[in-house]
């Protein structure tokens, strides 16, 4: 039998969870929590690991190492951002947002073409952790890429620079910025509508490992447990990614986690099926795909969630029959109070509109769509963006939805989401709904990389049954 | 990568018609270029965006179903706008719709920024060698400067 303990380190809570290993199966034993320690992270990841483990709360380092096999994760302090800068939005531009999403990062502002002087002042404000530079096909533009690189030179930007654009100009690229620290990977589109993102998400970890936990305090922890960590929601993206792999009737999944500042959402399918009615524009989506919206969140982020969703808003406060006033009066104390619980049976219900609006953008921005044609011998669908039609499985995880909800926050955005515009949007038709009652799966997700048959079984073990399947139709 | 020349296929509109697409796609790798095929359907949009990341030299538009004058339209016009004006714009297919005679149908299309239109029956052989004699005279001069500073 062995100990293993898993902590994520949030922007708010410091969270950790004591597992055993018996017999290749992994069971949790207990959970413990501690505000993050925003001045020295290691104090709050202390905490909770003395607690995880018996300890007295002055407990030493000697004493909690050599205990328990230790892994961790870390949000803290924003996240990781990345400013991603493409040259045409739907192609290069539309890529390095979806890698450094993928990566674990949150997108802090995106740039096309050429970065104008604006920009720049934009970005040294912003002072990303990370800049992903792409743009052109391997042997395509080098114009806009000289430029820009040129323009970056001369910044007071000091972040490293992860270059993944055309690579004829590379050389050049990092000749221009010596006074910068540039790394240099693939391409993430070599061929026009080719996705190559791994290489670079492995260079933004790096960077993730070298730089960020170095300035955050982490390598203490990093030198006396040998386990490195992830972004938190880089853990959860590797627990999607591998579920299928053990267990094939999860082979189509989403997990959606509805925050106080953010909404993420993850899939795990096949992103475009090819038929002979259906054409693929632009880029073929990744299988694995995570996307982030900061716009979108219940406590932090309510004041943007506001304005992107008001007309969701007020259509559900309609059919609800609730006055608009009453939104507005609750918006503003969870504005002030981010802490913040409904008490009333009022406030339940508006507290569901807000993370009903944050589902139904997070798969709007998500979700691909198809687009109705009319040739003279019947109808074409052009697809753009990712099929989720196939998805089985939706996952609610994170603070709101582990917490218990019902199948109308899931199932009354999607329905509403179906027809958008003129367009058929490629939502999930038949899923079961289901939720991650402990909140284990950015703990699971730190456990992925070295036991992963044993992470994931736990992971759907532990997930409890909304509904049964609904049978949807377009 | 190589130093091949990037020229962009597709079928513009709402046309399906693949075969010929295909073909041109076979044709012009085995001629020496560097071919970058979006297939069918093919907005004008697509076209360029596809232009601007890969540096292209020539776009070769195809149109089979009839509407060819109406979704080529505009096309010269986007190019500008979106800063790759000198590139060539070829058309070819079934541009010619009833008896109009093809030279009428060559000369709008030149009026709207294609600098050369073909009709179905053309021999490619032929095709190419204009291809690569426009592209000389277009881009030979910005090449020979870019081989001199890379000297
Ligand atoms: C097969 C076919 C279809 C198939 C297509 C299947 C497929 N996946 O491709 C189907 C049944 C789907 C179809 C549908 C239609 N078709 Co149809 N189809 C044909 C047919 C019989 C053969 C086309 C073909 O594949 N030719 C062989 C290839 C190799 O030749 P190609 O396409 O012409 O391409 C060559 C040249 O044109 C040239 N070329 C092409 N583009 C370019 C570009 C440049 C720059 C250059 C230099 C050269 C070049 O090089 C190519 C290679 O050699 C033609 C008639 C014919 N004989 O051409 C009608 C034809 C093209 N269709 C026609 C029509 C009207 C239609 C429909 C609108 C009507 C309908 N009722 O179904 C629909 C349109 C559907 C749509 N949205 O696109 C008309 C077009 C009339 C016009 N332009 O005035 C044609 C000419 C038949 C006719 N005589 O009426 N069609």
């Amino acid at each position: 039998m062995k100990k293993v303990v898993s902590i994520d380190i949030g922007s708010t809570w410091t969270k950790g969870g004591l597992f055993v290993l018996d017999d290749s199966r992994l069971s949790l034993v207990k959970k413990a929590a501690y505000p993050t320690t925003q001045n020295n992270l290691v104090q709050g990841f202390t905490r909770v690991l003395a607690k995880l483990l018996d300890k007295d709360d002055q407990a030493s380092w000697p004493q909690l190492a050599g205990e328990a096999e230790v892994y961790f994760s870390s949000s803290a302090k924003g996240g990781l951002g990345i400013a991603a800068i493409g040259l045409v939005p739907d192609l290069t531009l539309n890529l390095a947002r979806l890698a450094a999403m993928s990566a674990g990062g949150k997108v802090i502002s995106s740039f096309a073409f050429s970065l104008t002087r604006k920009d720049l002042t934009e970005l040294e404000r912003l002072q990303p952790d990370i800049i992903l530079f792409s743009g052109g096909t391997d042997g395509g533009n080098t114009k806009y890429l000289l430029e820009n690189a040129h323009r970056l030179k001369d910044s007071k930007l000091i972040c490293p620079i992860i270059y993944a654009g055309n690579r004829s100009v590379a050389e050049d690229v990092a000749d221009i910025m010596q006074n910068k620290e540039v790394i240099v990977t693939e391409n993430l589109m070599p061929e026009i509508g080719q996705v190559n993102i791994e290489p670079a998400r492995e260079k933004i970890r790096e960077v993730f490992l070298k730089r960020i936990i170095h300035g955050r305090g982490l390598s203490e922890i990093v030198d006396l447990f040998g386990s490195q960590p992830r972004p938190t929601p880089l853990a959860v993206l590797e627990l999607i990614a591998a579920i299928p792999g053990f267990n094939p009737e999860w082979s189509d999944l989403v997990a959606i986690d509805v925050g106080g500042a953010t909404t993420d959402l993850y899939s795990n399918t096949e992103s475009y099926l090819e038929t002979d009615t259906v054409v693929l524009k632009g880029l073929r989506e990744p299988r694995v795909k995570r996307t982030v919206e900061g716009d979108l969140g219940m406590r932090v982020s309510a004041c943007y969630l506001k304005e992107t969703g008001r007309a969701y808003i007020e259509e559900r406060l309609q059919e609800m029959g609730i006055e608009i006033n009453q939104m507005e009066n609750f918006l503003s104390k969870i504005s002030m109070d981010s802490g913040y619980l409904p008490t009333t049976e009022t406030e339940m219900r508006l507290e569901q509109i807000l993370a009903e609006t944050c589902i139904y953008y997070a798969f709007l921005r998500h979700a691909g769509s198809w687009k109705e044609v009319y040739t003279p011998q019947g109808k074409v669908y052009v697809q753009t963006g990712k099929d989720l039609r196939r998805i089985r499985s939706i996952v609610g995880s994170g603070g709101f939805l582990s917490a218990g909800f019902s199948a109308e926050v899931i199932n009354h955005p999607l329905d509403k989401l179906r027809h958008y515009g003129n367009e058929y949007k490629l939502l999930p038709e038949k899923a079961i709904l289901y939720r991650d009652k402990d909140y284990l799966f950015p703990l699971l997700g730190n456990l992925v990389e070295k036991y992963p048959a044993e992470a994931t079984a736990l992971a759907l073990a532990s997930v409890e049954i909304i509904n049964e399947e609904v049978e949807r139709h377009a | 990568m190589s130093d091949k020349d990037t020229i962009i296929l597709g079928v513009i509109g709402a046309d399906c018609h693949s075969v010929g697409n295909k073909i041109l796609e076979l044709f012009f790798t085995s001629e020496g270029f560097k071919v970058v095929n979006l297939g069918v359907m093919v907005s004008q949009q697509e076209f360029v965006d596809t232009a601007i990341e890969t540096n292209a030299k020539a776009i070769l538009v195809s149109s089979l179903y009839g509407h060819g004058e109406i979704d080529c339209q505009g096309l010269r016009e986007l190019c500008i706008e979106k800063g790759v004006d000198p590139i060539i714009l070829y058309a070819g297919g079934n541009l010619v719709v009833g008896k109009t005679p093809f030279s009428v149908v060559e000369e709008k299309f030149k009026k709207m920024g294609f600098d050369r239109v073909f009709p179905p029956d053309v021999d490619l052989k032929q095709v190419a060698n204009l291809l690569r004699k426009d592209i000389q005279e277009k881009f030979g001069q910005a090449r020979q400067k870019e081989e001199e500073r890379s000297l």
